[in-house]
């Protein structure tokens, strides 16, 4: 009972985002006769692995008080090492996986090495990223969209007999361990602390830069596991990929409830945002909405699930 | 000066270190003057935001110039600027080489200019192009603008200062064109002719006659052309389009637009899109959909990655405008007009250059 009682009181802070997604999809049914059905749900978690991971890595950034603008291009540059390697120079997925999430993993690093190590905010340098990152795929790729085909396409699509893909499965697991490594281990609780006054982490003598540049670290392998993720759904390396992503990774975060100030967040909120936003786009596309008003669907929705966790906080309160 | 005063009598090294999540910390356990301080480090802060995204900007345009001047002869050859989209994009990218091409072979008649924008929307950045090589003294500006209306007045200009205009790959609005009191010759493939001949490829070789239509960026006259064509040959042979949506060009997109579509609609037994990219996003969203085989693809510009999937059987076929060749019928087409010198408005007239249907039989000829 008592346990029952624990749960449901950990579930609570949630309930606000979970109505707002269980809205979205009951409008979206009644608005379309084939929303509320397999097809959709299986399109849905096929379509979400890309930025889950993004939004993992993100929400750690963000809590530690740094923000992460390079996610779409440092996604971009390992999907186009992966392509670049499985077909110009035949090497086996598993050859090939290691280096391009390394690449992306130091592309990571060296942002959160130049901005914790000479304090330049992370907004400048990882924008200064975003267009190197991008230079550098256009560089690898020649510009062209790189066509993999099915000795990549197996990780993105659904699993014969299961109904999720291994991406999924594995974007899952990836939530589930950065919430665990937020909530349950020591270096989580620092990334609070540090988002929340880092001078007085400072004062009681924690080492906090090895920490934050390894979280940036963190953010970037992130990225090369969404390249992954997308190049394996496209079965293609594209240049283009995932141009403006940050701004969805950034939305999702704070739709759930991550500060941009730093100190508060939690991952799988940010995993219930990237579900609302991914409901949104399948939901309007269903539903055959113009354009327009697929663009002003998803602004409003993405404040007013804001506001309604902001005054849903502010009651619970007073 | 103002980072000593924020850090006090701590050493430097100690700034570095809470370095920048400072920034977010709260500043209750600070004295006043800090705070009074750090809103002055956000100006100082601004301005260095402003000043590296300059840097960016500076480094982003010297690197996409690419100038094939040779640099043995005196300045009596013409000058000709290409100006395209995004040389990202494959189709401009293969555009630019081959017009590079071109130019080593006659580097003695003319020198190159080429510049692309960062992406496709980037129109105010292609008209600063346009004045930035009339101000460099171009004769001849080789232009695929980004879009068709907001790129004339511009142009309108350049042509005013003595320079010979050309458009290709997407044609410039003629309500404008008229509007701004000025002749601008076309070059670029018939797309609606194109598209018409994918789409009849299609209704010849169907499975059924539910389809869907992946359709580019609705504002570019290429998309709308592409559409017609496509609305044309099923209407022909009275197949029935259930749904037609935008997915901007982009792989990714028309992967979530085409899964929506086949969800909504199980029934569709085909999808045209209006370019290969998008034409690979909805393969994609076929296999997923666990119908692939059953679901047939075509689409527009034969890029390379396209090519496999033809020879694969999972797109039926695709179109080539030649795009390698595009840039350089314009710039013959300039080049002709500035030797042209009598009576440049005779030569003011559109040249249509060919679309071919690619299919698994033509690859299989080559």
């Amino acid at each position: 009972m008592n346990r029952l009682q624990g749960f449901l009181k950990q579930l609570a802070p949630h309930l606000g985002l979970v109505a707002v997604l269980l809205v979205l999809v009951a409008i979206f049914s009644t608005l379309s006769n084939n929303f509320f059905q397999m097809s959709t749900v299986i399109s849905i978690a096929n379509q979400v692995p890309d930025l889950t991971f993004l939004v993992v890595g993100m929400t750690l950034v963000l809590i530690i008080g740094g923000i992460d603008l390079s996610v779409g291009s440092l996604l971009a540059v390992s999907s186009a090492v992966l392509g670049v390697l499985m077909v110009n120079y035949e090497w086996s997925i598993w050859a090939a996986l290691p280096i391009a999430v390394l690449v992306a993993s130091i592309g990571g690093g060296v942002n959160g090495a130049i901005s914790i190590g000479f304090g330049i905010p992370s907004f400048i340098v990882t924008l200064g990223m975003l267009e190197i990152a991008r230079g550098a795929t256009k560089v690898v790729t020649d510009s062209k969209a790189i066509y993999i085909g099915s000795r990549i396409e197996w990780f993105g699509q659904p699993l014969p007999g299961a109904f999720v893909s291994p991406a999924f499965m594995f974007a899952i697991a990836t939530v589930v361990l950065g919430q665990l490594f937020l909530t349950r281990t020591v270096w989580g609780r620092y990334c609070i602390a540090i988002g929340t006054n880092a001078e007085a982490v400072r004062m009681s003598g924690i080492r906090s830069a090895p920490l934050c540049i390894a979280i940036f670290a963190i953010s970037g392998m992130m990225c090369g596991l969404a390249g992954l993720a997308q190049t394996s759904r496209l079965s293609t390396a594209d240049p283009n990929a995932a141009i403006g992503i940050e701004l969805a990774a950034i939305a999702a975060c704070v739709i759930g409830g991550t500060s941009l100030m730093g100190g508060r967040g939690n991952v799988i909120r940010s995993f219930i945002g990237v579900l609302i936003i991914q409901v949104l786009q399948t939901g309007l596309a269903q539903v055959g909405v113009s354009d327009a008003s697929k663009q002003i669907i998803t602004g409003v929705v993405i404040v007013v699930a804001v506001l309604i966790d902001a005054l849903r906080t502010r009651w619970s309160r007073s | 000066m103002l980072t000593a005063i924020i850090t006090g009598p701590g050493p430097q090294r100690d700034l570095t270190l809470s370095g920048q999540v400072s920034k977010s910390l709260n500043n209750e356990s600070l004295p006043m003057v800090q705070s009074a301080c750090r809103s002055k480090t956000t100006t100082i802060q601004r301005v260095v935001c402003v000043a590296a995204v300059l840097a960016l900007m500076v480094t982003g345009c010297t690197s996409s110039n690419s100038t094939s001047q040779s640099k043995d002869e005196g300045n009596e050859k013409p000058r000709v600027a290409l100006i395209m989209k995004s040389l990202a994009n494959e189709f401009f990218s293969t555009m630019a080489k081959g017009a590079e091409a071109h130019q080593a072979e006659h580097s003695d008649q003319y020198e190159l200019v080429v510049n692309g924008i960062k992406d496709e929307r980037d129109v105010s950045r292609q008209v600063a192009l346009v004045e930035e090589m009339v101000a460099s003294g171009v004769d001849a500006i080789v232009i695929a603008p980004a879009d068709s209306k907001v790129l004339v007045p511009a142009l309108r200009r350049a042509i005013n200062a003595g320079v010979v205009v050309v458009n290709i790959d997407n044609r410039l609005d003629a309500d404008v064109l008229q509007q701004e009191n000025i002749a601008v010759p076309f070059v670029g493939p018939d797309n609606l002719a194109g598209a018409k001949a994918v789409g009849d490829y299609l209704a010849a070789n169907r499975k059924g006659d539910k389809v869907a239509i992946l359709e580019g960026i609705r504002t570019s006259f290429n998309a709308q052309q592409r559409l017609k064509g496509f609305e044309a040959a099923m209407k022909e042979a009275n197949m029935e389009i259930v749904s037609s949506q935008s997915a901007d060009w982009e792989m990714s997109r028309a992967n979530t637009v085409a899964s929506s579509m086949l969800s909504e609609h199980p029934e569709i037994s085909a999808i045209l899109a209006a370019n290969d990219s998008m034409a690979l996003g909805a393969i994609a969203a076929v296999k997923s959909a666990g119908r692939a085989g059953e679901v047939q693809i075509v689409g527009f510009d034969n890029i390379t990655a396209i090519r496999q999937a033809i020879e694969e059987g999972k797109v039926l076929a695709t179109a080539d405008q030649h795009g390698d060749q595009l840039a350089v019928f314009g710039i013959e087409a300039a080049l002709e007009q500035l030797g042209d010198s009598s009576d440049s408005v005779a030569s003011i007239e559109d040249v249509e250059t060919p679309v071919d249907l690619i299919t698994s039989e033509t690859l299989s000829n080559e």
